[in-house]
C-alpha cells in the first residue's frame, strides 16, 4: 500500500499537464505560454523542472516554488491581458540539454489604458526528463529601456541574498 | 538543495508578507486574470477510514485577512511545493482556515506542513490532471 502510494505520488509529482506531454523543446516553451494564457497553473508548473531558476527583468526566482508563488501568477495575468506574437526563434543544444531563444512582440493595454508595445527577449534552457523536456531556466528581458528601468525599480527591495555567488 | 528551497520559499513569503513591489512581467500593470490567494499549510486534516486526507489547515501568506467561511467553495487549489507539486484539487468548502477538498481529484495524501499553494477562483474540473 505504501509502495503504491509512493509510486502514485512520484508519478503525480512529475507533471500535471492535461494534454499529452510535449516532446520537443520549442513545443514545451509554447505549451508553457499557452498554459499561462489558459489560466492553467498546474499545466504551466508541470512543464518546469524542479531545479528551475528564473531571471526576470533583473529579478531572481531561485527555485520553482519561489517562482510559482511570487511571479507565475503575475505572468499569467500578463499572458491573459496581452498578445504575444513570436517573431524570431532559434533552437540548439544536443542530447538532454537544449536551448530555445525567442523574441516576442508583446502588445496590449495597461490597466489605465496606456498601450503596451514592446519586444520581449526570452532564453529558455531545457533538460530531458523522461519522454519530455522540462524548463530549467527562463531569462526574460526587454528592448524597452523604460520598462526595464521600471521593473528594476520595482524589485529593488526584493530579498536576493539567496542568489549571491559563492565567494 | 533543501536549504535553497527553504530560502526561496522564505524569500517569496517575505515578499508577500511585507508587501514589496513585485517585478518581472508584473511591472506591466494589468488586471488580475482571476482572484487568487497564496497560502501555506499549517496542519493536515485527519485521515478517513481508508487513510485518505481531504482537508488541511492553512494561513494566507499575505494575511491582512483570514479566509472567510466558504469563500473558497468551488475554487481550484494548486500545490506549489513538496511531493504534490503541480497537483490540483477542488475546494469543497472552508471554515475559516480549514480547507476541505472534494474527492474529484483524489486525496491530498503527500502534502506536508509548510507546503505552499495557490487557491484560485476558477473551476478545477478543466484543470490539468496529474499523470
Amino acid at each position: 500500500m505504501k509502495l503504491a502510494l509512493a509510486l502514485a505520488l512520484v508519478v503525480a509529482g512529475t507533471g500535471g499537464a492535461g494534454a499529452q506531454a510535449p516532446r520537443i523543446p520549442s513545443e514545451t516553451v509554447d505549451a508553457f505560454h499557452a498554459a499561462l494564457r489558459n489560466k492553467d497553473t498546474a499545466g504551466a508548473l508541470s512543464l518546469l523542472d524542479r531545479g528551475l531558476v528564473v531571471f526576470e527583468f533583473g529579478a531572481v526566482d531561485p527555485t520553482v516554488e519561489a517562482y510559482g508563488l511570487r511571479h507565475l501568477p503575475f505572468d499569467m495575468d500578463v499572458a491573459v491581458a496581452t498578445q504575444w506574437k513570436l517573431e524570431t526563434r532559434r533552437t540548439g543544444g544536443e542530447g538532454s540539454e537544449r536551448w530555445v531563444l525567442s523574441t516576442y512582440r508583446v502588445t496590449g493595454k495597461h490597466r489605465d489604458g496606456t498601450p503596451i508595445d514592446q519586444t520581449t527577449l526570452e532564453t529558455v534552457l531545457l533538460r530531458r526528463s523522461g519522454e519530455a523536456f522540462r524548463i530549467v531556466h527562463f531569462h526574460w528581458s526587454t528592448s524597452d529601456p523604460a520598462f526595464q528601468a521600471r521593473s528594476q525599480r520595482a524589485q529593488k527591495n526584493e530579498p536576493r541574498d539567496e542568489m549571491r555567488p559563492a565567494r | 538543495m533543501r536549504l535553497l528551497f527553504r530560502l526561496g520559499v522564505l524569500a517569496a513569503l517575505c515578499a508577500y508578507a511585507q508587501g514589496f513591489a513585485l517585478a518581472g512581467h508584473d511591472a506591466i500593470d494589468v488586471d488580475p486574470a482571476l482572484k487568487r490567494y497564496a497560502g501555506q499549510i499549517t496542519a493536515l486534516g485527519a485521515p478517513d477510514a481508508k487513510g485518505e486526507i481531504y482537508s488541511f489547515r492553512a494561513k494566507r501568506i499575505r494575511a491582512e485577512t483570514a479566509f472567510a467561511p466558504d469563500e473558497l467553495r468551488g475554487w481550484r487549489v494548486t500545490i506549489l511545493a513538496g511531493a504534490r507539486f503541480a497537483n490540483v484539487f477542488e475546494v469543497r468548502g472552508n471554515s475559516g482556515d480549514e480547507i476541505t477538498v472534494t474527492p474529484v481529484k483524489g486525496p491530498l495524501n503527500g502534502i506536508a506542513v509548510k507546503d505552499v499553494f495557490v487557491v484560485e477562483n476558477i473551476p478545477a474540473a478543466g484543470a490539468a490532471r496529474p499523470q
